[in-house]
């Protein structure tokens, strides 16, 4: 080992009793600033994959939209499946209902299944919190939670449900709505979906909206690792001329473009935290090199050369930024690992974990973090502290030994 | 040219400071050779330190010229080899113990090996801190550190010592051991010692006692 590495290495972690003060709030300053930068990108992320998860999950990666509606859809899903990349593929049709239980009204948006396909598209029996999904028939219909819980519904009550076409079809003075079972309860986690959504039959969707053997889109899951821009290309070739394939990064694009403008932003404003710790280290290492004006002096009469001494006091700030940085990763990911705990625990001093999971969406608080992200924040981190090593180790090696062993 | 360990010629020093020209050394001559123990003596300000620190290649001269063997190569890689120094303040490294401030001569030139360590260890045990080889400078006292200090300048196997007032910040008694230390090791291992000193005992007991005045030898 070069004397400067030794040296570095034992000025930044001395052995005996003595307290590397210096080291430590250097160390807890950048580790501090690569936390924040994990902590806070990652729960950004999170929420962009918490929505990608949340639509796959419950539509699958690309849907199939047409103008109005889609006709002869059994050829059309049997071509799409043919297309490669895709694993599944399930019609749907979709629309505005009124229910009523015991008189109280309820506007939910409705989504009818092909019990035969969904589930090569979204595993809906994961999300059941009551009831269960093999009893929808096509007098029957399962509940979004916050629905069930508004309307007051038990599992196995009826309810009334009616469709605008009811209003369409003037003829008739009376208006006899639709009686359905409730069987069953869904939960995706997600408070949009939550809030007020019906799912019902495909057929007795068809039957409401009077689409006679049309749907209103398609639902298509892609084989894992494949990419959903390329496979939705792809579909378009195969689809009907009025029909269009969107990724659901397409659906989601303003969205997503915000929230990527937002997440660079922060990136660029929480280097600042860095930044600043590295002109701690900076300032920290100076003051060393100040005390240790005269070893300095001394190691240059021991033949020392002066890069030598710059690169033991550049590797100081190095070594700061090594150990800063591997702590900011252990302390970011730790807690982006028990967010949800830290979250609860404020939120039981100041209350409003209802509010908050109103707020954003999701009842829990999301985290993805980017293996891009970890470089970009680590590389920065490093780049700094050494940087920050940078400028006092030029003032070292300034230093003429004669002056230096003059110096008080 | 000579065989003389350590030769100057007409050495001469000025500082500026502020408007003021201090002449300090005015063409000093000095020649040295193997196993010759020299005093240095004069009054404070005299130029003794500045004298030292040229013959050591620390600081460059307005005029003369300076062999160390015959060469004149005193840069720094020679320096780490051919001379050890020993300052009037220690100058030992506070984060490292006793042994590894002597070993520091030593890494300085190349990573050190089990040669070097068990160098290391022979030299402060002859300096008698074998005991103490892994205390911190600051569990030391004066006459200790300076102990290491000399163990340190010998670490390399120098040619030639350079004393800088090696007493200077201690008691007349560990003043007295430590130049009876320096005196004994460069006799046993044939080194040249150069001496700055107040101490007209201590310069008596050298081969040789020089007087700087007036920035010269006279
Ligand atoms: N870098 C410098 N700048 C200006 N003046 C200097 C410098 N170095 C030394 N001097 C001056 O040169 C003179 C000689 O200094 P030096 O340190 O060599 O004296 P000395 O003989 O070692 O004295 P002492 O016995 O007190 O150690 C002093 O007057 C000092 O002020
Ligand atoms: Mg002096």
């Amino acid at each position: 080992m070069p004397w400067y590495f030794y040296l570095a290495l034992k000025q930044l972690f001395p052995t005996g009793r003595r307290f590397p003060f210096f080291t430590v709030i250097s160390v807890v300053s950048v580790a501090l600033g690569v936390a924040l930068l994990i902590v806070v990108l990652g729960v950004m992320g999170g929420f962009a994959h918490q929505i990608r998860q949340t639509i796959i999950q419950t539509e699958g990666e690309i849907q199939i939209k047409a103008r109005g509606s889609i006709g002869n859809y059994h050829d059309v899903v049997r071509r799409i499946e043919a297309v490669p990349g895709v694993a599944g593929a399930s019609p749907y049709a979709s629309g505005m209902l009124m229910v009523v239980y015991q008189n109280k009204p309820s506007f939910p948006l409705m989504r009818g299944l092909d019990m035969a396909s969904i589930g090569h598209v979204v595993s809906l029996e994961k999300f059941v919190t009551a009831g269960s999904l093999d009893a929808l028939d096509d007098d029957a219909v399962i509940l979004s939670e916050g629905l069930a819980d508004s309307l007051g519904v038990p599992i196995g009550a009826n309810i009334e449900v009616y469709t605008p076409l009811m209003l369409a079809r003037r003829d008739s003075e009376v208006i006899l709505p639709h009686t359905v079972k409730v069987v069953g309860v869904l939960r995706f986690g997600h408070q949009e979906l939550d809030k007020s959504t019906i799912y019902c039959t495909l057929r007795l969707a068809q039957e409401l909206y009077g689409l006679v053997g049309d749907v209103h889109g398609i639902n298509v899951r892609i084989q894992p690792g494949m990419k959903e821009d390329e496979v939705a290309e792809r579909i378009n070739t195969v689809l009907p001329p009025d029909a269009r394939a969107f990724s659901w990064m397409d659906s989601f694009a303003d969205f997503l473009t915000v929230l990527k403008l937002e997440k660079n932003m922060m990136t660029f404003v929480l280097l600042f935290v860095v930044l600043v710790a590295a002109f701690l280290t900076m300032s920290l290492l100076l003051v060393l090199v100040l005390k240790k004006t005269r070893e300095i002096g001394l190691l240059g009469a021991l033949g020392a050369s002066r890069r030598q001494i710059a690169l033991c006091f550049c590797l100081q700030g190095v070594g700061v930024g090594v150990v800063g940085t591997a702590a900011g990763l252990g302390l970011g990911l730790t807690v982006l690992h028990i967010r949800n705990d830290i979250v609860r625990a404020i939120t039981r001093v100041t209350g409003g974990q209802e509010l908050l999971a109103r707020f954003y969406q999701f009842s829990e608080l999301p985290e993805h973090i980017e293996v891009r992200d970890l470089v970009v924040i680590v590389t920065a981190a490093l780049l700094l502290s050494t940087l920050a090593g940078i400028i006092p180790a030029v003032i070292a090696a300034r230093l003429k030994p004669v002056e230096a062993l003059r110096s008080e | 040219m000579s065989d003389a360990i350590i030769s100057a010629r007409g050495l001469t020093k000025t500082f500026l400071s502020g408007d003021r020209r201090i002449e300090v050394l005015r063409g000093v001559d000095l020649e040295v050779g193997a196993g010759e123990t020299v005093a240095i003596r004069g009054e404070s300000g005299s130029g003794k330190s500045t004298l030292l620190n040229l013959l050591a290649g620390l600081d460059t001269p307005d005029a003369g010229t300076l062999t160390w063997a015959g060469s004149a190569d005193t840069g720094a890689k020679r320096r780490a080899t051919y001379l050890g120094i020993v300052f009037q303040s220690f100058y030992l490294i506070p984060e490292l113990d006793a042994l590894q401030n002597v070993l520091m001569a030593a890494r300085i030139l190349k990573g050190p090996g089990a040669t070097e360590l068990a160098r290391a260890k022979e030299l402060l045990a002859r300096v008698g801190l074998a005991e103490r080889a892994r205390h911190l400078p600051a569990q030391l006292s004066g006459g200790e550190r300076q102990r290491v200090a000399v163990a340190r300048a010998l670490m390399n196997a120098p040619r030639l010592i350079l004393a800088d007032e090696p007493t200077g910040n201690l008691d007349e008694q560990t003043g007295g051991a430590i130049i009876e230390l320096l005196l004994g090791l460069s006799a046993e291992t044939q080194t040249t010692l150069v001496l700055v000193t107040h101490n007209a005992a201590h310069a008596a007991n050298c081969s040789r006692q020089l007087m700087l005045h007036a920035g010269r030898f006279g």
